[in-house]
């Protein structure tokens, strides 16, 4: 009995000592989260999630949820954290904390190329179709803004494209990256307005009253940053897009 | 004890197993927020019910002509229900909506997303009604066809009073399994943004965060709609006992 409470014992402490950074992201938006040929995950969020591991000398599990079912895997204890190209907006605030942002982009709108949509304000009219991913910030501008014209909910990004692109929505609201992306993607049916019309951060995601984890973050993202580690990631994956935005006078930067 | 009492008393024990595994559960209940989002959720069950009765007739009616494709004795149409059958019950229904949706209903200019969502659900559903049809019909011995033309029925009355009778009887339990089905398949109709009731929850979760609360009106929903159709079974079986 004794040697087995001691065994529990030892147990215990072994796996507080190397507990794992459970790391919540959906591995579906390229190039912050994605996988490899191999399956392996990879990308700018998976680069910083790796990077913060190591700075809390943990070892660290990635776990793949679906977007909207992050932040209840974080409140339900599944996951430590979420670094998932997520914005900190005030409804989140309410059920989960944040840290200090880390990137700074904005909402912008792919519209059909034969749609006569402007600016975000021309899709607040009757009649009008907006495609949104379920649970953005996209989605509850939408809902929350735009309350004339109708709403589709898609579960992928790709789907809510081919809704614009088939011309079956008027736009797709999303950040300005991804919009910028799938415009290039398909020239010929679309048109990118990525002038931000709401401004947007991205944040860690944190359970509320983990203090000392988001302590911990704020910490890393500081020294991270210092040390030139979001423009090395800037370089490695969106050279490009860096370059881009940068010209049009876009926000997009860490 | 009657069988009434019975399914009434294991029914609770099994509500009370769930409760207590759900106050173990270390979770902040919101009700308020669900509340709020009601008719959301009451406009959804609604589209999920007309869905299902739309799709729970086309079915019907389709998988009854291709069993009929199936047992045909020109080889063409045999070939055309095979193929129908094989391609629809080996591929996802996911895929079927997508590729059904994008592609072939764009490329026809069907825009309407609810009919089409209502075609797909049918021809899939219909698939496998088209077997338990073609079972239920090769399980009536060649003995009855036969006795039913010994005494002078033509060939109309020997399947309208000898062998559907019989037919019927042996494959409602599991018509009713692929009705049921059937309904809660219907809330893949998602991926094409059909706002339907599976979907509406996930929006509310997605808003409230509040993921058990969302949920658990769901499976209420859902049980509202399926029980009454394995109770209806259940009554057509006994009208169609030999005795009736």
């Amino acid at each position: 009995m004794l040697a087995i409470s001691a065994f529990l014992a030892l147990a215990a402490s072994a796996a507080t000592a190397a507990e794992p950074l459970r790391v919540g992201m959906e591995l579906s938006y390229p190039p912050f989260e994605m996988t490899d040929p191999q399956g392996r995950p990879t990308g700018v969020s998976v680069r910083l999630a790796e990077a913060l591991a190591k700075h809390l000398g943990r070892p660290l599990v990635i776990e793949n949820i679906a977007f909207d079912g992050l932040i209840p895997a974080l409140k339900t204890g599944r996951i430590d954290c979420i670094i998932s190209s997520l914005t900190a907006t005030p409804e989140r605030s309410k059920s989960i904390a944040f840290s200090e942002p880390y990137l700074r982009t904005g909402l912008a709108l792919l519209v059909g190329a034969r749609s006569p949509v402007q600016s975000a304000a021309d899709l607040d009219v009757k009649g009008r179709v907006i495609a949104v991913k379920k649970g953005t910030t996209g989605h509850r501008y939408a809902t929350t803004a735009l309350k004339q014209a109708r709403t589709l909910v898609l579960d992928k990004e790709n789907t809510a494209v081919l809704e614009v692109v088939q011309g079956k929505a008027d736009a797709f609201i999303y950040d300005s990256l991804s919009v910028y992306q799938n415009q290039k993607r398909h020239a010929d049916t679309t048109r990118a307005i990525l002038e931000p019309f709401r401004e947007e951060t991205w944040a860690i995601g944190l359970r509320q009253g983990d203090e000392p984890l988001r302590g911990q973050v704020n910490e890393f993202l500081k020294a991270f940053r210092a040390a030139g580690g979001f423009e090395r990631l800037g370089d490695e994956f969106l050279p490009e897009e860096k370059r881009a935005f940068r010209e049009r006078g876009i926000p997009f930067y860490f | 004890m009657s069988r009434r009492l019975a399914h009434i008393l294991v029914a609770a024990a099994f509500a009370a197993l769930v409760a207590v595994a759900f106050s173990r559960v270390n979770y902040a209940w919101n009700w308020s927020a669900v509340w709020e989002y009601r008719d959301k959720f009451i406009q959804g069950w609604l589209t999920t019910v007309a869905l299902s009765l739309a799709a729970l007739v086309a079915s019907t009616a389709i998988g009854a002509v291709a069993s009929v494709c199936l047992q045909s004795r020109n080889v063409l149409v045999e070939a055309v229900g095979r193929v129908y059958v094989e391609l629809i019950r080996g591929t996802p229904l996911l895929v079927q909506l997508l590729i059904g949706f994008y592609v072939i209903a764009n490329a026809v200019g069907l825009e309407n997303r609810f009919v089409v969502g209502v075609l797909v659900l049918s021809l899939f559903s219909g698939a496998y009604m088209a077997e338990i049809f073609r079972g239920g019909l090769a399980a009536i011995p060649q003995t009855q066809r036969d006795s039913a033309r010994a005494i002078g029925l033509t060939p109309w009355q020997s399947l309208r009073l000898v062998i559907l009778p019989q037919a019927v009887r042996l494959v409602l339990p599991a018509v009713a399994g692929q009705l049921v089905s059937l309904v809660k398949d219907s809330s893949l109709l998602s991926v094409i943004a059909i706002s339907e009731f599976t979907l509406n929850a996930q929006e509310v979760n997605a808003v409230t965060y509040s993921t058990l609360e969302s949920f658990l009106p769901l499976a209420a929903g859902y049980l509202v709609l399926t029980l009454p159709l394995s109770a209806l079974s259940r009554w057509l079986e006994g009208r169609f006992r030999y005795e009736a």
